[in-house]
């Protein structure tokens, strides 16, 4: 390409900076070139969504930017040069300023250089950087991706940070001043290693013959900052037995200081081969290293709140949501390889939508974090469930009570190696604030952390005071626990207190707990022989009957859903709190109370419902919440309690015959409908087999009238 | 075809050239061959399997190195330990008028001015080890290819390489003095003898020896790692931890190894690219033009058994023979190592590693192992290819790294001792283990020894996050009682009866064993419908009758019953087998119970 289409191109690019405005009518690039005018920025970053926006869009002119970006930062140099309007503030010199002024007076007396070298190259005016930033419509590359054919050009890539130098000088441009003739002389530096210059190259000087001594002048020299690191690519971007990738970034000026190692970027920037000096050059240039020389840095958060939704997630997350069997689908699709426990899963799909956070006016905090404890026999997929909740969740720690190192699961102050200060370092529950902490091997955890767990799980704080350091690190987590029974396997002849290992003012923190267990049965035997088989056959998982739904749309769904607050409507709060009362009354009547029904326990309830809520996009809690909400909770008691019940006189099919009575009498109907009575003999922990039993019994007795389709219950009145 | 007109072996470039002009000159843009073959490959494929070449080209490790001229063709088999990345080069430049190219090469053969017109292609860098922990016996079976130049006096040889002579005249147009580096450049090798450049590789062979190469994984200081350079191959193809071998090019420049030191004073340190610390003189490159995955049948020598059931049977006899008396006349255990033996994962579903049977021989003491584990050492070296030791004791956990760990000051993979290629052997030997207190580094490696039994799989260290790689490895623990650090698959104590201290094996008999180790590992498998069905009922009832049982359980005595139809040779589950299956289990667990 000659220099006239550069010209050109300046004049494109004069035209688009004057010219731009942003959706607010705003003259966007004008705006900036004044901030920089006026010394209050040195950036200017040309967005090349700008570029593309811009209503004369020359698409040519865009493939040039892209493909020969680093020529184009120029080009845009040059043209901000010409459009730099005066700065509108008063500014004092610095150092800078006043030798400009005295190299301009300079020019002027020895009318203007025609030698080269005497001319000022326009880098050294210059007090701003130009960044042309890619667009960021689209997936970034990752590091593989990047080959040999996209050298040049303008790319955008996402990975970790794993080595960074320090923010070192780079000379941009060298200034000299010659012994002889006196005259500074310029000369640019383009890469890393240059040769400096020693005899002074004016016109004076050669036509004396001088030779003139050059002397470096630091001063007047132009530096920029310049740091250098090493990105790694994602471990989820690394195919199957691969390694993974890494590039180097040269980051230059305002863009220093802007990563560390450990963090996950999306750099756009122009991937660079490095010209091999000295020896190497002489090897013909035959290997090149490349670079990326860094445009712009964005640092990637994993939460909920910043998810961001792809177009055709949005479409799917309404197609989802439309279908009223959401709530079921979604907890299947939650480790869809683990076969049954379906509350559990459901209980699980609730921690990770959960409550919002609620802020009293007086200060206090109501969390809205799920709890779930799950506990049972060892080789009953607890861990399993744990990894795949915390692979579904966008920011997720898993641990196990022992198995986190010296910070272990809250935090500690510790020495640093080097500077031999002390520094606080969070555990795995600081890690994970705002996210999902996995616990396994819960009852096996140290008696420090047992102590400090206690005020993650109710306040979210996690409190420090050692070693001259108070404070108190967010830990805003849902606890996600594991624990084996405390004999190792559930000891049916033992009450379940004894077989929990865990006190109970830590229990009571739990909004659910489920007790899950090995138990004899036939047919789960041979769906266990089956699954075996089939695995040893078919080299697959057996079909599950559905398709799962992929972890990916499962996040966007949840994170759509966690970004309403739902509110318990005025006509609600009645039946709430008659069903607090009323677990409250049966806890007292009884003998043997398993649990402690607190307000911890209202709460709970609340929290479940509001997550319920969430699910199905609703603004409101509506009463079908709240009764789920029981129903987990009481099946999450029953399933520790359960054999208790049976020993307990009445007979399962007369029990569930006065629980829909009375149900039916509470409310004043003759009607009750199937789902109805079966949420509520559920939460009794009765299966349906024994609804459908006792349904047909008590009809035959002409008690009851059953709907021949539906099997709505109609009382016939006495 | 008489006459070619270059010669594969010994001037493998000119080849290349050859082809690349006959490309471009057929109307290629050389700007499109980037990524592709121009028939190069196809040439090299047609020399060496359908013309038999293979067997001429000679095996470069840490003897042949002395003598392998560069720029010819030899072959290396070695597992990918780690992958560098991409290595961005010159692939097509003008000189003039004329395309060249420089794949295959690592310098240019003629001067490049920067304004000419250049391509720039890249190629994949890998760094291969020899296999960890291959036995003697593999290497040995390798056709050894004699020095081929030793006999270059010989008349045939020297009309060849006046053949190649004069083919190199025709085909190079280069400037005088711009071919030092050149390949063998016959005329010099006939004055010299072998003076020029072999001199300096053996300098440097024996240069090589003498200073450390930490980064090769184990004790073998003496085994050559080889950078590979691979050209126009999909990426899914060679994996880590994977055996190939590659038959390529080999370059070694001896001008270019000297500017490393001057150099590095400029070089910023952060910046050093990662070939630095794998100088040639220790590393040599090998420019990969024909590729293939190595299996279990590959490292074995001589002509291939017929294996009809007949033969299968006697073999298996004769082996279990063997096992028997080298684990003290315990026909059980025998029948159980047997099994082991012939294990391989050979699907993963889940989190499941379907397949894999580890083996945990209890009731060990100090006099026993010394006996039995030194028997059973051998005896694992002579049946399988790659087999690895592990002394497990405090002090060797809390210091050995056994997961590989990315080193980011070198920008290297640093390898760990469970960095093992696809069905290597691994003993661990647990009854030297005392007690003590393990640090934090004992404990990450006693995890990762765990996760390695349970699932297969080694996490690798990348410091911000780790990363799973699958294994297949047949784990073997010898141990007093039932290793609680490793829980392996199967738990068996050993009940020896008598010490035969002779255990004389003749040769033939070994190779008839390794081939049928190697050949009934890879055979399929199926379950028809009906012992299907058997099967279930028999799963259901066993459960009925032990609630103890569970889903590994059943998933083991599958394993078990594919594994005894498979050491008959069979690719069906018959019901004799599987009946066998569970009398070994049932007088394992009369044993276990006996022992509590």
């Amino acid at each position: 390409m000659n220099d006239l289409d550069f010209k050109r191109d300046k004049e494109i690019a004069k035209d688009f900076l004057t010219n731009f405005a942003d959706p607010n009518g705003e003259a966007k690039y004008i705006n900036i070139l004044q901030d920089v005018a006026n010394r209050k920025t040195k950036a200017i970053q040309i967005e090349l969504e700008d570029l593309i926006n811009y209503k004369d869009l020359d698409e040519e002119f865009l493939r040039r930017v892209t493909e020969n970006t680093r020529r184009y930062i120029g080009v845009f140099a040059n043209s901000i040069d010409e459009l730099l309007p005066e700065p509108t503030e008063v500014l004092l010199d610095d150092d800078h300023d006043i030798l400009m002024t005295q190299r301009a007076e300079e020019t002027t007396e020895n009318g203007g250089g025609s030698d080269p070298q005497k001319k000022m190259p326009p880098e050294i005016k210059r007090f701003y950087e130009v960044y042309i930033k890619a667009s960021s419509k689209g997936r970034p590359f990752t590091i593989r991706e990047v080959k040999a054919s996209y050298i040049g050009q303008l790319v955008r890539i996402s990975g970790i940070v794993t080595r960074c130098s320090d923010v070192k000088p780079l000379m941009q441009v060298a200034v000299y001043t010659c012994e002889e003739c006196g005259f500074e002389i310029y000369q640019e530096v383009t890469a890393r290693i240059y040769m400096p210059l020693f005899d002074c190259p004016s016109e004076q000087c050669k036509v004396n013959h001088a030779k003139g001594n050059l002397i470096p002048q630091l001063r007047a020299s132009k530096f920029l900052k310049f740091q250098e690191a090493k990105i790694q690519e994602l471990a989820e971007h690394v195919p199957k037995g691969h390694i993974p990738r890494t590039m180097t970034v040269h980051f230059r000026g305002e863009l220093t200081r802007k990563v560390a190692p450990g963090d996950i970027v999306e750099l756009s920037g122009i991937f660079l081969p490095i010209p091999y000096t000295g020896f190497r050059a002489m090897r013909a240039g035959l290997i090149a290293d490349t670079y990326l020389e860094a445009m712009s840095v964005t640092h990637f958060k994993k939460r909920y709140e910043e998810y961001e939704l792809r177009g055709d997630e949005e479409e799917q997350i309404a197609r989802l949501a439309e279908d009223g069997d959401i709530y079921n689908k979604l907890a299947r699709s939650l480790a869809p390889e683990i076969f049954g426990h379906e509350d559990v899963k459901k209980a699980l799909l609730l921690l990770l939508v959960g409550a919002p956070h609620r802020k009293l006016k007086d200060g206090m905090k109501i969390r809205g974090d799920i709890h779930i404890c799950l506990m049972g026999d060892p080789g009953v997929a607890k861990s399993q469930l744990l990894k795949h909740i915390i692979n579904v969740a966008p920011r997720g720690v898993y641990t196990t009570g022992k198995g986190s190192s010296g910070v272990g699961l809250t935090a500690a102050v510790q020495k640093d190696p080097v500077t031999n200060e002390m520094v606080l370092e969070g555990g795995a529950l600081v890690l994970a604030d705002m996210g999902i902490c996995a616990i396994d091997e819960f009852d096996k955890m140290d008696e420090s952390d047992r102590t400090s767990i206690h005020e993650v799980m109710e306040q979210q704080t996690v409190s420090i005071a050692k070693a001259g350091i108070t404070t108190s690190l967010n830990a805003r987590t849902a606890v996600l626990a594991a624990a084996n029974p405390a004999w190792g396997r559930y000891d049916l002849r033992r009450t379940p207190a004894e077989n929990i290992n865990l006190p109970p003012a830590l229990l009571s923190r739990f909004d659910l707990l489920w007790l899950i267990l090995d138990r004899a049965d036939m047919d789960t035997d041979l769906e266990m022989a089956r699954h075996v088989l089939h695995v040893h056959q078919a080299k697959e998982s057996p079909d599950l009957g559905f398709t799962p739904l992929e972890p990916s749309v499962l996040r966007a769904y949840i994170s759509a859903a966690r970004k309403l607050s739902p509110a318990v409507p005025r006509e609600l709060e009645e039946y709430i709190a008659s069903a607090y009362s009323s677990i409250r009354q049966e806890e007292a009547k009884s003998n043997t109370p398993h649990s402690y029904t607190t307000v911890r326990t209202l709460l709970s309830i609340l929290r479940i419902s509001a997550a319920l809520a969430r699910l199905r996009f609703s603004e409101y809690v509506a009463q079908s919440d709240v009764d789920e909400a029981l129903r987990l909770m009481q099946m999450s008691k029953f399933s520790l309690y359960s054999d208790d019940r049976q020993r307990s006189g009445l007979d399962a099919i007369s029990d569930i015959y006065s629980i829909l009575r009375d149900e039916a009498a509470r409310t004043n109907r003759m009607d009750v409908s199937y789902a109805h009575a079966l949420n509520w003999i559920s939460r009794k922990g009765y299966s349906e087999a024994q609804l459908k039993e006792c349904l047909e019994e008590y009809a035959a007795l002409n008690v009851w009238q059953i709907h021949p389709n539906t099997f709505d219950i109609r009382f016939i009145d006495a | 075809m008489v006459g070619l007109p270059y010669d594969c072996l010994a001037n493998p470039l000119g080849a290349v050239r050859l082809t690349f002009e006959k490309a471009v000159a057929s109307g290629s843009d050389p700007a499109t061959l980037d990524g592709k073959d121009w028939g190069a490959a196809e040439l090299f494929r047609q020399f060496l399997f359908d013309d038999d070449g293979l067997s001429q080209v000679p095996m470069l490790n840490q003897s042949t190195i002395k003598w392998v001229q560069p720029n010819t063709l030899v072959r290396f088999r070695g597992m990918i330990q780690d992958m560098l990345g991409n290595e961005y080069y010159v692939g097509a430049y003008k000189d003039g008028n004329m395309w060249r190219t420089n794949k295959f090469a690592d310098t240019s053969r003629s001067p490049m001015d920067a304004s000419s017109d250049m391509r720039i292609w890249e190629r994949r860098l890998l760094y291969c080890v020899p296999i960890p922990g291959q036995n003697s016996w593999v290497e040995s079976s390798h056709e050894a290819v004699r020095n081929p130049y030793t006999n270059s006096i010989s008349p045939q040889r020297e009309k060849r390489q006046r053949e190649d002579d004069a083919t190199m005249a025709d085909v190079d147009m280069v400037e005088p003095g711009h071919d030092l580096e050149d390949s063998p450049n016959p005329k010099k090798m006939r004055e010299d003898g072998m003076a020029l450049e072999p001199l300096g590789l053996q300098k440097i062979a024996a240069e090589g020896n003498l200073s450390t190469l930490s980064l090769v994984p184990d004790a073998e200081r003496n085994s050559l790692p080889c950078l590979v350079k691979i050209y126009d191959s999909t990426e899914s193809d060679l994996k880590l931890n994977d055996v190939f071998e590659f038959v390529g090019i080999f370059t070694f420049d001896p001008d270019f190894t000297v500017d490393r030191d001057d150099n590095d004073e400029l070089a910023d340190n952060f910046c050093e690219d990662t070939l630095v610390c794998l100088p040639p003189t220790k590393v040599p490159r090998l420019h990969c033009v024909v590729h293939r995955k190595l299996a279990g049948a590959d490292f074995l020598s001589g002509p291939q058994l017929e294996l009809t059931p007949c033969v299968i049977k006697e073999v298996r006899e004769a082996l279990l023979g063997h096992l028997t008396a080298v684990l003290g006349n315990d026909r059980v255990a025998a029948q159980y190592m047997l099994l082991h033996l012939l294990s391989r994962v050979h699907a993963r579903i889940d989190s499941i590693a379907v397949g894999k049977l580890s083996l945990n021989l209890t009731c060990f003491n100090k006099e026993s192992i010394s006996v039995f584990g030194n028997h059973l050492k051998l005896a694992m070296e002579n049946l399988l290819p790659f087999t690895q030791c592990l002394p497990l004791t405090v002090d060797y956990l809390n210091t050995v790294s056994l997961a590989p760990k990315k080193d980011y000051h070198t920008n290297r993979l640093e390898s760990g001792v469970l960095q093992l290629a696809e069905g290597t052997h691994l003993t661990i030997d647990e009854t030297s283990l005392q007690t003590g207190t393990l640090n934090s580094v004992g404990c990450e490696n006693a995890r990762v020894l765990k996760n390695m039994m349970d699932s297969q799989k080694v996490e690798y260290d990348f410091t911000y996050y780790k990363m799973e790689m699958a294994a297949d490895v047949q784990l073997l623990i010898l141990s007093e009682g039932k290793s609680n650090i490793l829980p392996a698959d199967l738990v068996l104590p050993l009940r020896p009866s008598s010490v035969d201290s002779a255990l004389g094996v003749d040769g033939e008999m070994l190779k008839a064993w390794r081939w049928y180790l190697a050949t009934m590992k890879s055979l399929p498998h199926s379950i028809e419908p009906h012992m299907q069905k058997a099967v279930e009922d028999d799963l259901v009832a066993a459960r009925q009758a032990d609630r103890s049982l569970g889903s590994q359980d059943f998933s083991r005595w599958l394993t078990m019953g594919r594994l005894m139809s498979v050491s008959f040779g069979e690719t069906c589950l018959s019901m004799e087998h599987w009946q066998m299956v569970r009398e070994l289990e049932r007088l394992r667990k009369e044993r276990l119970l006996g022992n509590m």
